[in-house]
């Protein structure tokens, strides 16, 4: 069984936001909800990376440690999904996630945040998959179609890499090799507990 | 396989997901999509304010039924110009989602965030939803025959009253190819060559740079082939943010190659930060940045002496002039030492095949065209152009600006570059079966006055017109001082921004004083808000490229064809029927539309834009659309997975329609459709025979000067039966070579009719270019020629004002210590226009402007948004990301200036107290002394929120303050091209 | 925007340490100097990796933050634990309390007369207060170890919707639990302020281990004062905490929410098992004792019993009083 992972190969991202666009394009997210959002540290200085974050799907998710009504699950391919219907909006999961994942359709005060939104690795949510249900709540359910999340689909400079864990991780590996550097798999120490070593 | 698979089961379902699978069962269609998105009202007014309404899913306009039928249409995205593939799904003729194009050789799937995007121009909840007029100040809703009625009436007012040359005619590159070839067509029945579009303030000064020294403007190369490049220069460029997917094929050559990016540009871009060195320097100096790395090439004898000799000419003059360009005269000027320099310039001349970049960050100055000619000078010097992985890489930038040049979109020229000589206009009468008289009985005929002399209107029609950056100027200056018959007094402006000309207080000014001013576009553009007009002032809603057939041409001359996705939403039509439906009403449709097989479309009849493209394919010789047929694009598009990643050439498997051909059939594609040219991957190339795309420099500045030859010596495209340079072929030159027996009877039929006569000396002119049978390309290339000839490139270029490149000072420059060395051009007349350039920039050093407004001003792209921005400024998806106008400032200024990231500041501009209010980012990104603004915002002016000028539920989402309100005087002297990247300011604390 | 600049200035470091070298004419490689995963690590300890972002949300510009998955186990563990182990454990208590020492009776049983304890004011600052709080905890409580007790028992849709409920009632309720609980403290503060009849009280175990040992009392015994006092400071520990929670706005960074959070739910783990030995006491395990909030008439042998000074007081204020009314007036 596959595992699917992110990795975003800073080396690669010059911040184009087509990972964003295509995310909110894909799935219709609202203004103001950010499944994915690029970040550029050192900013206009010699040294300057960007790297497109979203829900890194993690192992052993803080998310899902935190949610006090359990909405969340993780499939087969190591997707971490959660359900809407169950979800309270409490905001728990914001402040658990290292990669500020979870998004809320409004602002956060009072306790009105709605129903948390994430990135569900554009496959959807418990609804029958593919469902115009599952498509109004979660988007798009590209995994149960075959294909892989938009966001990577689309990176302008195939810096965004989605699928299996391992062969994503090798294709980075052979690019650092091929070039001889590399940023890092940034977030997957935090997210897997452990690097991809060249 | 990718099947998901849970842990568990959806949980028991609540009520709301019972209320959403209710609706489940009712697929969207077409007419609801449409109520949804806001024809009716109310749907509009949730989306007006960014509030709840936008937090919703309002409908799920992208939901693809799987139990539907998908339709997949293919067409290209319609922002910059590298000509990303679009794959669309449509269901019930909704554009349900939109899926990464693999096939594509150009984008492999990908996109920016504005190609990944591009649906959402078709939900278009900001677009103009139905034709438009200005009535005692109110935008009232009319009818597409009322508009036109009161469009086309008007202008004939103003053409009894003031002359054809009074209207205006602002094309645009978001035309496909066909919309503005109609358009330039358009201008020439109505009778003016005032006739432009984005071109002019992009990369005019390219194609008269590029054109001037080896014949064509277009990219010599595509952006694939960087991938072959060891050493690449960025200068100006700030590609991953303009050209995002072409990052692609660069940072995958970086690191196969392990290739040196180089990237020189006063702002350390995003562009920059992927670069192996990163050079800063001051704005402006480009030339003599460039003429000190020549400096040190020469020094050290690092050019390529053989190239030199055989295919340039010129470059001993050239010599003589940087040795001026010491290391320390340069550092002087540009800020960049000697050592960097030399570095830079070893890397570029040594470590090939190098190619050289650049965009607007050249383009757009007083010094534009003498710019590309500098940059020119160094890829000639060093044997850079004309081979895979060298060369001129021109990043063109909207998605059909090159098509629209192309197809004369232009002032100076009729279509295909043929200009606007007596013998342009009889080959297009030939084509497009009109009496040529009828077209001098079109133009006005000019009064003498201001001291010049009169013309009569066959003179007119040779006259090159007013360029889109002086529009306003045109308006308001002394009718004295346009060299017209009068002012201009009416714009029709399709598909282009009002807010990318510098010195927007006077556009303003120019708007208002207009009688008719008409906007076609799918949004409503800064020409719609910025004024204070009451009456005579028409909207029109154009569809996007996503809504009509045709063709349109990247940046490295590819063709590509796309599909029209959707019918046009709400009212919007195609510019075919708009163009159709003016001239029917202005009595010209007939002639005109003789050639096109006219169709009903949504509101009147249109021509098909495959019969506009089989006339071009009748005419356009002199760059090679002739081979570009709709059958060959479509069925390259069809085929897209079947063409190498890098040579772009058609893989073994190809089907057979298309084997052999270059993607997208770069032009030029010589001779007819039946010939097979595949195209001409990389222009200049002398390693492949001319049928397989090879070629060389173009000759078509005389056979001789100064008593050396202009032709090629010892170099020729591998094949040629003539081992040497020979000039252009005519009939005569065939003859002369004993080829003219190679032609059909029906070919000699043709020159024979092209050429008035049969007798020999009118035969023998007919040339390759004018030759409607395509007879003499085709035996010429039989014989492993070039039509064009094979001629040298110029390293000087002695029609220009300098045919040498020296530096010169900006207008407001922040040096005027150097302006006695390196003054501005001296003021002329051009295109019809004063430029006092010279006096202006004298009045600046003796002011000491500098002093009051110390900080260079620079403006540039976003990647966001696009032009002038409406378009992307009116998509959520992309208006969420970039929601401010913002001013970078170097963290040492905004110290001084007591201004914070993120505060409000008031820059204000050097010219008629200007000034724009919009937020500080603090960053190193620009030096002290340097400030950035982004030129696609507009709907607030000096400080004034704009919002309630744009029709209600049009406005877009983002407004701001636009550069161009600060930016100032200064042209191009060659082309008009306005000075946008480098001027003064002052910035303050709001 | 505290933790925001703290972030810069740590930035700026890193940024230091990567230019040492000189700018002038030296070549600048953006590729060689191109920051690291590892090394940002390095510089920045568990701060968080952050950077420039366009959205406007200020929260988005973090990129990774690790500390969150440390609060992330004290939530979803630690305080899990200790909640369970804080109600469990005072229930199982007083079970055993009661199994050993059984109802507290009224040593002398009921006189049949009684004295007003609370009056109506009083009764319904109490109830509000109590009520409130007793929704607050529940709901808070199932917000912790509602996912392993409630859930599956009442499946994942019902607990759904009872914990969104419970949400909404646990953000509203808590507006009368703090208006009621700054009344509680205006009527009942003169009366909690501790003693040296506390330390008697205190001495004697409340005479809550021994049948027929009752130290003396005024209204409120030492361990009513301590009920009192552990009510007031940690509601107003919850209320302050609380808002915070409800207004992240205000609250500062995540960290700082983060923070306010882990208190929230400790006070909370603690009120609630402290407030369930008052409810205890306050029930069935003393005779008599719930007439006071009940009526707010107690029998006079329970308030002689448990509360002898106070019930002193009352008579002598009585007696004055009635001498007062007695008396005419000249």
């Amino acid at each position: 069984m596959a595992r699917m992972k992110f990795l975003c190969d800073a080396d690669r991202c010059i911040e184009c936001q087509a990972c964003v666009t295509a995310c909110k394009n894909e799935h219709e997210v609202p203004w103001g909800i950010n499944r994915r959002r690029v970040v550029t540290i050192n900013d206009g200085l010699p040294g300057e990376r960007s790297v497109s974050m979203a829900c890194m799907h993690c192992d052993d998710a803080p998310c899902a440690a935190v949610c006090p009504v359990k909405c969340f699950y993780t499939t087969d391919d190591g997707v971490v999904l959660h359900n809407k219907d169950t979800c309270i909006g409490c905001g728990y999961c914001s402040y658990a996630c290292p990669f500020g994942a979870p998004q809320y359709p409004q602002t956060a005060n009072f306790g009105t945040r709605g129903k948390m939104d994430k990135c569900t690795y554009c496959s959807g949510g418990p609804e029958p998959d593919m469902s115009h249900a599952e498509y109004v709540k979660y988007g798009a359910n590209r995994l149960a179609e075959g294909k892989l999340p938009l966001c990577a689909e689309m990176c302008s400079t195939k810096a965004l890499l989605a699928g299996d864990g391992d062969i994503i991780a090798d294709i980075y590996r052979e690019r650092v090799v091929t070039r001889g550097y590399g940023s890092g798999a940034w977030g997957w120490r935090t997210a897997y507990g452990d690097t991809v070593t060249v | 396989m990718l099947v998901k698979r849970r842990h568990r089961d959806a949980a028991t379902t609540g009520r709301l997901s019972q209320i959403v699978a209710g609706m489940a069962a009712k697929p969207l269609d077409r007419r609801s999509f449409l109520r949804a998105s806001g024809l009716t009202v109310g749907g509009l007014a949730a989306i007006s304010t960014l509030g709840a309404g936008m937090t919703r899913r309002v409908e799920a306009a992208g939901f693809t039924d799987m139990s539907q039928p998908i339709e997949v249409k293919t067409n290209m995205c319609t922002h910059c110009s590298v000509g990303c593939t679009v794959k669309a799904e449509v269901q019930n003729g909704v554009w349900v989602g939109q899926e990464p194009a693999y096939a594509s050789p150009i984008n492999r799937g990908t996109h920016c965030a504005k190609g990944a995007s591009v649906r959402e121009l078709v939900h278009g909840d900001r677009r103009i939803k139905y034709p438009m007029k200005k009535v005692g100040g109110e935008w009232q809703r009319i009818s597409w025959d009322q508009a036109l009625d009161e469009i086309s009436e008007k202008m004939t007012e103003i053409r009894g009253r003031s002359g054809a040359d009074s209207v205006y005619l602002l094309g645009s590159a978001k035309f496909s190819n066909e919309g503005a070839y109609l358009f330039r067509k358009f201008a020439a029945f109505w009778g003016t060559n005032n006739v432009d579009h984005q071109a002019r303030i992009c990369h005019s000064t390219t194609v008269a740079g590029v054109a001037n020294t080896w014949g064509y403007g277009a990219q010599t190369n595509s952006y694939n082939d960087i991938r072959n490049a060891k050493t690449v220069i960025f200068m100006g460029s700030n590609a991953a943010e303009a050209h995002p997917v072409s990052l692609q094929h660069i940072l995958e050559g970086k690191e196969t190659q392990k290739a040196n990016v180089i990237v020189l540009d006063p702002r350390f871009t995003r562009t920059a930060a992927h670069a192996t060195e990163y050079v800063r320097f001051r704005p402006g100096t480009d030339i003599a940045i460039i003429h000190g790395m020549l400096y040190h090439i020469f020094e050290n004898g690092w050019e390529d002496k053989d190239y030199i000799a055989q295919r340039v000419w010129g470059m001993d003059q050239v010599r003589e002039v940087v040795k001026d360009y010491t290391p320390d005269v340069v550092e002087n000027i540009s800020g960049i030492d000697g050592a960097t320099l030399k570095r830079v310039a070893e890397k570029f001349a040594k470590e090939r095949p190098s190619t050289f970049i650049w965009c607007m960050g050249g383009t757009q100055h007083t010094v534009g065209t003498a710019n590309v000619r500098a940059y020119n000078i160094l890829l000639l010097a060093t044997g850079n152009v004309g081979y895979e992985g060298t060369g001129a890489n021109i990043f063109r930038g909207h998605c059909n600006v090159q098509g629209a040049t192309d197809f004369g979109l232009d002032v100076g020229n009729l279509p295909c570059y043929y200009g606007l000589g007596a013998g342009a206009w009889r080959h297009w009468s030939r084509v497009w079966d009109v009496d040529y008289d009828y077209f001098v009985n079109r133009f006005d005929a000019v009064p003498a006055k201001g001291g010049r002399d009169a013309r009569t209107p066959e003179q007119n029609m040779n006259i090159p017109g007013i360029t889109s950056t002086r529009w306003f100027d045109a308006v308001t200056l002394d009718a004295e001082e346009v060299d017209q018959k009068d002012n201009i007094k009416a714009m029709i402006v399709f598909g282009h921004g009002g807010n990318t000309v510098p010195r927007m207080q006077d556009a303003q000014r120019g708007m208002d004083a207009l009688d008719l001013l008409v906007v076609a576009d799918p949004h409503p553009t800064t020409f719609a808000a910025l004024h204070s007009r009451t009456d005579n002032t028409y909207l029109l809603p154009i569809c996007t490229q996503f809504e009509c057939d045709g063709s349109r041409t990247a940046s490295n001359r590819s063709v590509q064809w796309g599909e029209k996705v959707v019918e046009p939403i709400f009212e919007s039509d195609t510019d075919y029927s708009v163009i159709y439906g003016l001239s029917e009403r202005l009595g010209f449709a007939d002639e005109m539309f003789k050639n096109y097989e006219l169709v009903q479309g949504k509101f009147g009849m249109e021509p098909t834009a495959e019969s506009i493209l089989r006339e071009i394919n009748r005419g356009a010789w002199s760059i090679g659309y002739t081979g570009i047929t709709p059958e060959r694009l479509k069925s390259h598009m069809a085929n897209q997975d079947k063409f190498d990643l890098v040579t772009l050439r058609a893989l073994p498997d190809a089907p057979e329609e298309i084997k052999g051909d270059y993607y997208g059939l770069p032009w030029p594609c010589w001779g007819t459709g039946e010939l097979k040219h595949p195209g001409s991957h990389i222009l200049y190339n002398t390693n492949l025979h001319p049928m397989e795309g090879g070629g060389a420099f173009r000759p078509r500045f005389g056979l001789e000067r100064d008593g050396e030859t202009l032709l090629a010596e010892g170099s020729w495209p591998v094949g040629s039966e003539i081992e040497d340079g020979y000039p252009q072929f005519t009939y005569g030159l065939l003859r002369q070579l004993g080829w003219d027996s190679d032609l059909t009877a029906q070919e000699l039929a043709v020159i024979q009719q092209v050429a008035g006569s049969d007798e020999e000396e009118a035969m023998d002119a007919v040339s390759w270019s004018l030759d409607l049978s395509g007879g003499i390309q085709r035996v010429a290339l039989q014989h492993g020629c070039v039509p064009y000839g094979n001629g040298k490139a110029r390293a000087v270029a002695w029609n220009l004002p300098d045919p040498i490149p020296v530096h010169r000072e900006p207008i407001y420059t922040a040096r005027p210590d150097l302006v006695a060395s390196y003054p501005t051009n001296p003021d002329r007349r051009q295109q019809r226009m004063p430029n006092i350039g010279a006096v202006v920039q004298q009045d600046v050093v003796d002011r000491g402007v500098s002093n009051e407004f110390p900080i260079i001003l620079t403006s540039g792209r976003l990647v966001e948004y696009e032009g002038g921005g409406e378009e992307t400024r009116s998509n959520p998806w992309l208006a969420e990301l970039k929601q401010d106008m913002f001013v970078e400032i170097n963290p040492e200024d905004a110290a001084a200036r007591g201004i914070v990231d993120g505060g409000w500041v008031w820059v204000t501009g050097a010219e008629g107290a200007s000034r724009a209010r919009v937020k500080a980012l603090v960053t190193e990104r620009v030096n002290k002394g340097l400030a950035f603004m982004p030129f696609h915002f507009a709907g607030w002016f000096q400080g004034e929120d704009q919002r309630g000028k744009y029709p209600e539920g049009t406005d877009p989402i983002v407004l701001g303050e636009s550069v161009n309100v600060i930016t100032t005087y200064g042209y191009d002297p060659v082309t008009g091209m306005h000075e946008g990247k480098v001027t003064l300011c002052q910035i303050a604390a709001a | 925007m505290t933790m925001f600049s703290k972030l810069l200035t740590a930035f700026g470091l890193v940024l230091a340490l990567s230019f040492s070298a000189p700018m002038a004419s030296a070549q600048i490689n953006p590729t060689e100097r191109s920051v690291t995963e590892d090394s940002l690590f390095e510089a920045l300890g568990t701060a968080p990796v952050a950077g420039r972002t366009t959205i406007p949300d200020a929260q988005a510009g973090t990129l990774i933050n690790d500390a969150n998955k440390g609060w992330a186990a004290l939530q979803g563990q630690t305080l899990h634990t200790l909640s369970i182990v804080a109600v469990v454990g005072m229930v199982a208590i007083l079970a055993l309390f009661y199994l050993m020492r059984g109802k507290i009776r009224i040593d002398s049983g009921f006189a049949g007369r009684t004295i007003q304890r609370f009056n109506s004011i009083e009764r319904f600052a109490h109830w509000t207060l109590a009520s409130t709080f007793i929704i607050l905890a529940l709901t808070g409580l199932n917000l912790i170890i509602g996912k392993s007790v409630i859930l599956p028992l009442f499946g994942e849709a019902a607990f759904g919707t009872l914990s969104t409920w419970g949400k909404i009632a646990h953000n509203y309720l808590a507006w009368p639990f703090m208006v009621s609980l700054v009344l509680i403290v205006l009527l009942w503060i003169i009366h909690n302020v501790p003693n040296k009849v506390d330390l008697e009280w205190i001495k004697q175990g409340g005479g809550l281990l021994k049948k027929g040992v009752h130290p003396p009392a005024r209204k409120f015994n030492a361990g009513q004062k301590l009920i009192f006092w552990s009510v007031v400071l940690g509601g107003a520990a919850l209320s302050y905490t609380g808002i915070m929670l409800l207004f992240p706005g205000e609250a500062g960074t995540a960290a700082d929410w983060q923070f306010y959070q882990t208190i929230h739910a400790l006070v909370a783990a603690a009120l609630s098992a402290i407030v369930i030995a008052h409810i205890y006491i306050g029930s069935v395990g003393m005779e008599g004792a719930f007439d006071a909030m009940g009526s707010g008439e107690v029998d006079e042998n329970w308030a002689k019993e448990h509360h002898s000074l106070w019930v002193e007081e009352v008579k002598s204020t009585q007696e004055r009083n009635t001498k007062q009314v007695a008396t005419p007036a000249e």
